[in-house]
């Protein structure tokens, strides 16, 4: 028993401390105390106390230290003091410190004590005679004229009773918290500890769960009842005078005083000496007992007792008659009452009731509606939607905040106010809780859900559409500036952390891009938000180099990625109707199926969903063929949804496919909207948008991406370089049908973005695809050898393309040869690849230019051979492999094969190993293209890598030994040149013998055409702008000028021009670079 | 279409085309020209012409440049060169530039400061003329002056009368400049 140890030790303080300074000799008065027998027999180790308890301390100093200075009136003196003595004896608290907890014997002894006291023998004082004593005491003035040392014999008991509070009912009420304390706080820590490690300390803490909130209340109990009991005491002796004084009215009128108005003084100061000397554990109980009441009365599981039921943790209001509920109410509102009797239901409690119900406010606002989106009527709200979004936003509330304004008004004031009317100090005042109480109340509520919804905006964008509720929540909570401005930034600190960072792929960026775009738009449709938030987003989108060749392929995504597309969508909300968002874990990993957006996770990690499952390294391997959409597609048909979402942004092609966006785009263009004066649903403009500020009409999603991805020329440009590298496969695959499809879909985005940047920017692109369609014609017209077709009016370009594996036309067994006619101007990126193509390929290229010369005069062909598609049959001795691939890949092969001179019919001849130099000399082609092809081949099990180290390769015969020789195969091969359509290996390639360069070899023809640009405009420079210039200038002359940026650093440039003065075309004068005049 | 004839027509169209604006983002005239100039400088430097070439100065403003023509053979001026300079207004190209000759010329259309009379650099510039259609039509200008409008009459006179002395004139005149 710590607190009886304490409270002992304190009284044996006490003790010595007066033995020492002798505060008993001011015992003075000539009487001795009448009930120092009666009180000593009760308490015998306190002597001392009892002595001085019934004399204020004040009294003991003033009387007796000059009791001879007042010799005259000293019968008055003496006899106003006994009346004192015995009006003091009578009204004397007792002393009963005996520190054991027993709080109901401080009351009972106490009665017992004044029962005894007034029933015992003759030296007690009987009530007459405290009476007559009182009237001199309080008549002093009169009766005793000459008593000079008189005294408030109120304020004394005022003192008294001060003192006894603070001697023994402040060490009670210390002892009963410390007795509980300690388990309490136990409690707290383990509390604590569970908040930390979750359901590593759950078992622990549940086992003392249940008696943590009984504890508390103990605690409050005993130090009510503790309270109450000494309060009762006080009263006692203050009853006492005031019945004194209440006789003595009729006496002397104007002795007596307004026995109300004390009583209330009195009340008030006990007040204030109670709630002041409050103890902090007591505060933290009261606090503890009244979260778990209010908790219960308002429907919030409380965390102290997780046994509950997992089931139905989410705080929801309780209903009517929830008997619990019923009972926890009936339980606060007593408490409170009983606080509010013994004075604990001061400020201090008003301000601990005020934070319990914020957090329980803030408790309800998260727990019931973090994560929760939809209301459970869906399917009727989401109806109706369409309506809501625009204009009568306002006025119609969401479901979660009519639930939540339901939950303020029937439970939490409702609360407040029973709670408030007990303790109200004036009971006929204006009611506590007014009705703009409750509207403070439930716009304070909403401000909570306002900042929840903030919070979740990211998971909101991520989960679009299917959190539309929660923008509608937003929508009507989000209303003034500031709010707006808390959304905006808040959301774009959420972009910064959880999207764009390295993480996260440009497509997964893209996306929720999309999402945003929507998600925003619905909730504004002014877009100003939008605009907020945009520019961070857009800056990093323009750092990611693939970004708009996301969006553009997205944009010509093919029809069956659409349809996977669709697909997935509809699994996924299967899935989500299937279950419900639960908890947290859950929840997470659902966005992870989405494309995982958590900061710093991998975007390949795989997902928990039971549908098909992401196969991440197929992904790598389309994704590394980007450049053969053809292919990509095939493997598309195979894959699962899932995949062919993760590679392509075909959510613009869904949208660019949706009918209502075209038809809202149709009103988007013809809108004269600020001249509608019949828009019923016109608002004005946000308070927050800029200037410059347009209202949008639609969600323009694919609008403002392409807005979002810096200048339309960077755009077109992209689009310009995909369309071409699409048209230049497409229509190899075109011996006939698909083509004219795929066109339509690169039709409809062309009609898009030249609405969007007029025709003029999207010229180039026209011409293309008449370039194709064109090649068609006269690609037919060449094979029949007839004149034909429609002019050109440029320098043209060729690219060879893919023959069916066809024994065919005129030619018998050859191969069968298409070209693709460019108009060299529009196209983007035809830069020329030079290798020597078979002898075979170079024949039908010789005979398609005199075709083509034949039927257009004065246009000479330009091959580019690299750009081309060819389909290959190999045949080897164990099968027949037949691939498409690039020209290149098919002339490497095609180097493999058995020369002609080789006996056809030796089949035990070693199978043909070339090493890549021997095919950088054959072919002379750039060596990274010779190590890739040969990379793809042995991808395909077609050439295996010889052992040993040299950069050798030979044919694989036979898959299964690998060691062993198979001539048949290339044998096979050989003969596919010759006429025998047996065995058919066509393989198409052009190209246009030039020599290669030494100095240059290693560079790419591209980077060629870029040096040889930077020189020109060196030249350019020096000639016109200054003769000679230093190397920084000039580097920085080219930065500012070069339209595509100028990549090279001043060491590179300086290498350059190094090597442009080795070559004798400039000269170094002074530190400056000048042209050597020739 | 007939705007006149129907209103509301027109002012749909002109929403239409401010959209079209709006979309392009409207930039600065300024920033508009600069643009232009350097697709033209990039289109001088992958297609350059023989006998012309032009770059922005060395200042580093793309509203100034410079330019150099070769003299064609067959005319007196055959085998010089000859330095121009661009003022591109900032509403360029709806505005001609400024073209003055830098090196002293003997021409009957170019007066002795370099001032040049040539009518697509007056009143019959349009926007689809740029820096090298100027220069070439500079540099034929040079084998074929417009003697009905003089700037330097004694040229004019010269040219047809006495080719040899004009020839001279020419030689005297001209002085390469060294940039500054």
């Amino acid at each position: 028993m710590p607190a009886a140890v304490a409270s002992q030790w304190r009284d044996r303080q006490r003790r010595v401390f007066q033995s020492v300074f002798q505060t008993d000799v001011a015992q003075p008065t000539p009487q001795s105390t009448p009930t120092s027998s009666g009180l000593g027999q009760q308490s015998q180790e306190h002597p001392f106390l009892r002595r001085t308890a019934p004399e204020p301390p004040h009294q003991t100093t003033a009387q007796p230290l000059f009791p001879s200075l007042a010799p005259p009136p000293a019968d008055h003196q003496a006899t106003y003091d006994r009346a004192w003595n015995l009006v003091t004896a009578h009204i004397a608290l007792p002393s009963s410190a005996t520190a054991d907890d027993s709080f109901g014997t401080l009351a009972a002894e106490s009665h017992h004590h004044y029962h005894q006291s007034s029933s015992s023998g003759g030296r007690d004082v009987g009530s007459g005679d405290f009476y007559d004593a009182f009237a001199l005491l309080a008549n002093a003035g009169s009766l005793l004229p000459r008593a000079t040392r008189t005294d408030d014999i109120l304020a004394w008991h005022v003192r008294q009773v001060r003192a006894h509070f603070s001697q023994h009912v402040i060490p009670l009420l210390a002892g009963c918290v410390d007795d509980h304390h300690h388990r309490a706080v136990e409690d707290d820590e383990s509390e604590s500890d569970h908040d930390e490690e979750q359901g590593h300390a759950r078992w622990r803490v549940g086992r003392k769960k249940g008696n943590y909130y009984e504890r508390h209340m103990v605690i409050v109990m005993s130090s009510i009842r503790t309270l109450e009991a000494a309060l009762r005491l006080y009263f006692y002796g203050l009853n006492q005078l005031l019945s004194g004084f209440a006789r003595l009215a009729d006496v002397s009128p104007e002795a007596a005083k307004d026995a109300e108005l004390l009583n209330a003084r009195f009340r008030r100061d006990l007040h204030a000496l109670v709630s002041n000397s409050t103890s902090e554990g007591l505060v933290r109980s009261v606090k503890a007992v009244l979260v778990r009441l209010a908790g219960t009365i308002l429907g919030i599981p409380s965390p102290e007792e997780p046994g509950v039921g997992r089931g139905q943790t989410r705080p929801a209001p309780p209903g009517p008659d929830d008997l619990q509920v019923q009972a926890a109410r009936e339980r606060l509102v007593e408490l409170v009452q009983q606080l509010h009797n013994v004075g604990l239901a001061g400020e201090r409690f008003q301000v601990l009731f005020a934070e319990v119900m914020d957090a329980m406010m803030s408790a309800f606002v998260t727990g019931a509606y973090a994560g929760v989106w939809s209301p459970p009527d869906t399917r009727s709200f989401s109806a109706t939607i369409d309506t809501i979004s625009r204009g009568a936003s306002l006025s119609v509330a969401s479901p979660c905040i009519m639930s939540l304004n339901d939950w303020v008004e029937n439970h939490f004031a409702r609360l407040s106010f029973e709670v408030l009317a007990c303790i109200s100090t004036n009971p006929q005042g204006p009611l506590p809780v007014s009705l703009a109480d409750l509207k403070t109340y439930q716009s304070l509520a909403l401000g909570r859900l306002a900042a929840l919804r903030t919070r979740e905006l990211f998971d909101i964008v991520l989960a679009w559409p299917a959190s539309r509720p929660a923008l509608d929540d937003l929508r009507a909570t989000i209303t003034t500036a500031a709010r707006r401005k808390q959304l905006t930034d808040s959301f774009s600190r959420a972009l910064q952390t959880r999207l764009l960072h390295p993480g996260c792929s440009t497509l997964e960026i893209l996306q929720t891009y999309i999402s945003i775009i929507r998600t925003l738009h619905a909730l504004d449709p002014s877009k100003v938000l939008l605009s907020h938030v945009e520019p961070g987003l857009q800056l990093y989108l323009c750092q990611r180099e693939d970004s708009v060749r996301v969006v553009v392929t997205g944009l010509l995504a093919s029809p069956e990625e659409m349809r996977a597309a669709r697909k997935v969508k509809e699994v996924w909300k299967r899935q989500k109707e299937k279950k419900p968002r639960q908890d947290e874990a859950s929840r997470s990993s659902k966005r992870r199926t989405r494309g995982d957006l958590g900061p710093f996770t991998t975007p390949t990690t795989t997902t928990t969903i039971p549908g098909p499952s992401i196969r991440t390294p197929r992904t790598r391997a389309a994704r590394r063929r980007d450049s053969t959409p053809e292919e990509e597609e095939e493997e598309a048909d195979q894959q699962t949804p899932d995949h062919t979402t993760t590679t392509n942004l075909v959510e613009l092609a869904l949208l660019l496919n949706d009918p209502s966006q075209q038809a809202r785009h149709r009103t988007a263009d013809d809108a004269a909207d600020l001249l509608d004066w019949d828009d019923m649903s016109w608002l004005p403009d946000p308070i927050d948008a800029g200037a410059n500020y347009k209202r949008p009409r639609s969600e323009d999603v694919i609008g403002t991406l392409i807005s979002a991805l810096g200048s339309g020329d960077v755009f077109i440009k992209e689009f310009a370089a995909v369309v071409a590298g699409r048209l230049l496969l497409a229509s190899s695959s075109s011996s006939g049908e698909s083509a004219g499809g795929r066109f339509e879909q690169e039709l409809r985005v062309l009609d898009l973005l030249k609405r969007r940047f007029g025709e003029a920017a999207l010229q180039d692109c026209d011409v293309m695809i008449r370039d194709v369609q064109d090649s068609r014609r006269v690609d037919a017209a060449i094979r029949r050898g007839k004149g034909a077709g429609n002019k050109r009016p440029r320098a043209v370009v060729v690219v060879p393309e893919t023959p069916g594996p066809s024994v065919g036309e005129g030619e018998g067994g050859e191969m069968e040869y298409r070209a693709k006619i460019l108009s060299r101007l529009f196209w983007p990126g035809l830069e020329r690849e030079h290798f020597l193509l078979p002898e075979a390929v170079v024949e039908q290229q010789r005979r398609y230019e005199e075709g083509y010369e034949r039927l257009k005069a004065h246009r000479k062909l330009t091959w580019l051979n690299q750009l081309g598609q060819a389909r290959v049959e190999l045949e080897l001795s164990d099968r027949t492999v037949t691939v498409d691939c690039s020209t290149a890949e098919a002339t490497v092969v095609y180097a493999f094969q058995r020369g002609d001179g080789d006996d056809d019919d030796d089949d035990n001849a070693p199978p043909v190993q070339k090493s890549a130099d021997e095919l950088y000399e054959l072919l002379q082609m750039d060596e990274d293209l010779i190590a890739a092809a040969l990379q793809f081949w042995v991808g395909k099990g077609v050439l295996r890598r010889v052992a040993g180290g040299t950069n050798s390769y030979v044919v694989a015969e036979t898959l299964n030994d690998e060691t062993t020789a198979a001539a048949a195969a290339a044998a096979a091969a050989a003969a596919a040149d010759t006429a025998s359509a047996a065995v058919d290996q066509p393989m198409e390639e052009e190209e246009e013998p030039e020599p290669a360069s030494g100095a240059n070899a290693g560079l790419s023809a591209k980077e060629r055409e870029r040096r040889d640009m930077y020189w020109r405009y060196i030249q350019g420079m020096l000639t016109n702008a200054r003769a000679s210039m230093p190397l920084a200038q000039m580097a920085m002359m080219m930065k500012m000028l070069i339209a595509d940026g100028f990549p090279w650093s001043n060491e590179e440039l300086q290498d350059f021009l190094g090597e442009k003065v080795g070559e004798g075309e400039m000269e170094v004068v002074g530190g400056k670079y000048k042209l050597v005049k020739k | 279409m007939s705007f006149a004839q129907d209103s509301q027509n027109s002012a749909l169209g002109s929403v239409q085309a401010n959209k079209l604006g709006g979309a392009r983002k409207v930039v600065e005239p300024g920033q508009n020209a600069a643009k232009r100039l350097q697709t033209e400088l990039m289109q001088l430097m992958t297609s350059p012409a023989p006998g012309v070439s032009a770059f922005p100065s060395a200042d580093g403003n793309l509203l100034s440049w410079r330019a150099t023509i070769e003299g064609p053979d067959d005319t007196p001026y055959s085998g010089l060169t000859f330095k121009l300079s661009f003022e591109f207004p900032a509403n360029y190209p709806y505005a001609p530039p400024t073209v003055l000759f830098q090196t002293p010329i003997y021409h009957p259309n170019v007066d002795f400061s370099g001032r040049i009379c040539l009518d697509i650099l007056k009143d019959k510039w349009t926007p689809a003329y740029n820096i090298q259609t100027v220069l070439l039509s500079l540099q034929s200008l040079l084998g074929e002056p417009n003697n009905a409008s003089p700037l330097n009459g004694e040229a004019a006179e010269l040219w047809d009368k006495d080719p040899t002395l004009f020839k001279t004139k020419v030689m005297d005149r001209h002085k390469d400049v060294e940039d500054e």
